[in-house]
């Protein structure tokens, strides 16, 4: 018994202090970068936030901004969120309270370079500006957005998402 | 509540584990060269990932979630992934020979197959819920098998070929894996 | 000879073209060039540290349970290397995607630590490891090169312009998965041409 009991203590001991070790290690290196991960993604809802409202100032709610300018209420801004065609896309939208579009602005995704990506430049996104949220949709499928050649699905994944979390915030805002 | 049958034609064979996300190409390169062998390994992943899939996401949900710490996720996974292995490979030794015999060669080398970690990742990144990951789990081993034994049909008959001598073996094998692949692009035409 | 352990791994024994290992980030993620370079700047950092961790304690640790070992230490640097590449090259961070995790099944690094650092001396294991590390850099850089030159007829590296524009119509198909397993299949038929051409002689 008191053999085993030695055997099995001499290979776990080691096993544990591995994991102790690597542990210790990591939480380091997370109290290290933390700060630094937190400020990067901040720092990319602040800078879409200015492109979608520039010159506004924001007060966050739960789901979405409300932008103010002067006093004067502008609209929202919120984050859509959805998969692509091999990532997820998450994109800013901006929303004026009478249900149409202002702008969105593409906050991250890694879709094929060259092809997918193209969902995030200006001769795509611009199509939005404007438009009422029951229109954005892909041509094909009824509304008035014309897809990327080669990128259907990347283009309907956040036409799509982008009218879909419109229509829940502007229920939300009435 | 997601689509299943969505999910399952996804992985099976739009997102196709393989030929879409470039996971479990050793073994897919490995052992495809006979059909019998690959049906094998075929089987011992669609388990492996299904149990997988269904461990790994209460771990995160529950465990890693609730303390905050997310950044933990590929340790633990990988350490999840490779205790559960041993044990199945333990336990079917034990009692089931007969499938052990089947199955067991395969299982050491499923450890490191990175199909398997990433179809655990994949069900994260993608956020769905349980059910949801473990039909992806199971979707994304059959889409495994499904590449592995078409590929493994391509190679028995390629044996016969007559192949240039420096494309013998592995470089016409990913030749084949090519227009296998473009083939599959056909898919993604799919409106899901 | 020292030197025979960095070279090896650069030529001899490539990880990618010879050892055929590591297939699966290297086919992912040599989409583009500087894709390429982000994932080698973590497999070097990975497998370095790896190497000469396992090799200073290869004596404490049973052989029973030295792959567990192996693992944890793999994933702890696996996870080092996501947090700060998250904190500091974020864009990078979000295009490697779940492909930065997968370093920690990347059979290069687990194949190094179990056939070499574990019975090797620490300098040795340093130096295999970074050879290793310029090989599989060389591999994906090479098949990024290919693939993002046929597919968009020029070369950007983090926003500067290598090679410019030369065609107008580049080939699609290259950057999408048929194209990276086709490069890979031509250049190793290169590699083996040569090789059958040396031995004729």
């Amino acid at each position: 018994m008191g053999e085993e009991l030695k055997r099995i203590l001499g290979i776990a001991i080691p096993l544990i202090i591995v994991c102790v070790l690597s542990g210790a290690a990591l939480t380091a290196s997370y109290d290290l970068t933390e700060e630094r991960i937190e400020a990067v993604e901040q720092e990319k809802i602040t800078e879409s936030l200015s492109i979608i409202f520039p010159g506004a100032s924001f007060t966050a709610t739960d789901d979405y901004y409300s932008a103010t300018m002067g006093g004067e209420e502008m609209g929202y801004a919120f984050i859509a969120e959805g998969r692509g065609y091999s990532s997820t896309i998450k994109t800013m939208v901006g929303l004026y309270p009478n249900g149409t579009i202002r702008r969105i602005y593409v906050v991250s995704q890694s879709e094929t370079p060259g092809l997918g990506t193209s969902i995030a430049e200006p001769d795509f996104t611009s199509q939005f500006n404007g438009k009422r949220i029951e229109d954005v949709r892909l041509r094909q499928d009824g509304g008035v957005i014309d897809a990327i050649t080669g990128a259907t699905i990347s283009s309907r994944a956040i036409t799509d998402t982008v009218r879909e979390r419109a229509e829940v915030v502007l229920n939300e805002t009435r | 509540m997601e689509d299943l049958l969505v999910i399952a034609v996804g992985a099976i064979f739009v997102n196709n584990i393989v030929l879409y996300w470039f996971l479990g190409l050793c073994p897919f390169f490995g052992v495809s060269k006979k059909t019998s062998t690959a049906l094998g390994m075929g089987s011992a992943v669609i388990f492996v990932m299904t149990c997988a899939s269904a461990i790994t996401w209460p771990i995160y949900t529950y465990l890693l979630i609730p303390f905050n710490i997310e950044f933990m996720r590929t340790v633990t996974f990988i350490l999840v992934i490779a205790t559960f292995v041993q044990l199945i490979e333990m336990v079917i030794r034990k009692y089931k020979p007969s499938l052990y015999k089947a199955l067991g060669i395969f299982l050491p080398l499923i450890t490191t197959n990175c199909a398997i970690m990433g179809v655990a990742l994949l069900n994260i990144e993608k956020g769905y819920s349980f059910i949801g990951s473990v039909v992806d789990g199971f979707s994304a081993g059959i889409g495994f098998t499904l590449a592995l034994l078409l590929m493994s049909g391509i190679r028995e008959r390629l044996e016969f070929a007559n192949v240039p001598r420096s494309f013998q073996d592995l470089p016409i094998a990913f030749i084949s894996a090519a227009l296998l692949a473009l083939a599959f692009m056909a898919f993604s035409g799919m409106r899901l | 000879m020292k030197l025979d352990e960095l070279t090896k791994g650069v030529f001899k024994y490539n990880p990618i073209f010879y050892l055929v290992l590591g297939l699966c980030p290297l086919l992912a993620v040599s989409t583009r060039v500087d894709n390429a370079l982000g994932m080698s700047l973590g497999v070097f950092f990975v497998l370095v540290s790896s190497n000469v961790i396992i090799s200073l304690f290869r004596h404490w640790i049973p052989s029973q349970v030295r792959i567990p070992c192996f693992i944890v230490v793999i994933a702890s640097f696996v996870t080092i290397v996501e947090l700060f590449m998250h904190g500091y090259a974020p864009e990078l961070y979000g295009r490697l995607g779940i492909y930065l995790p997968l370093i920690v099944v990347n059979c290069i690094i687990l194949g190094r630590v179990e056939a070499f650092a574990s019975k090797k001396p620490v300098f040795d294991s340093f130096l295999d490891a970074i050879g290793m590390s310029i090989g599989f850099t060389l591999g994906i850089v090479g098949i990024a090169v290919c693939r993002e030159v046929l597919s968009t007829g020029k070369i950007a590296i983090f926003g500067y312009t290598l090679v410019p524009t030369f065609t107008q119509s580049p080939s699609v198909m290259m950057i999408l998965p048929p194209g990276a397993f086709l490069t890979i299949g031509v250049i190793m038929a290169l590699i083996n041409y040569r090789s059958i051409r040396k031995e004729g002689r």
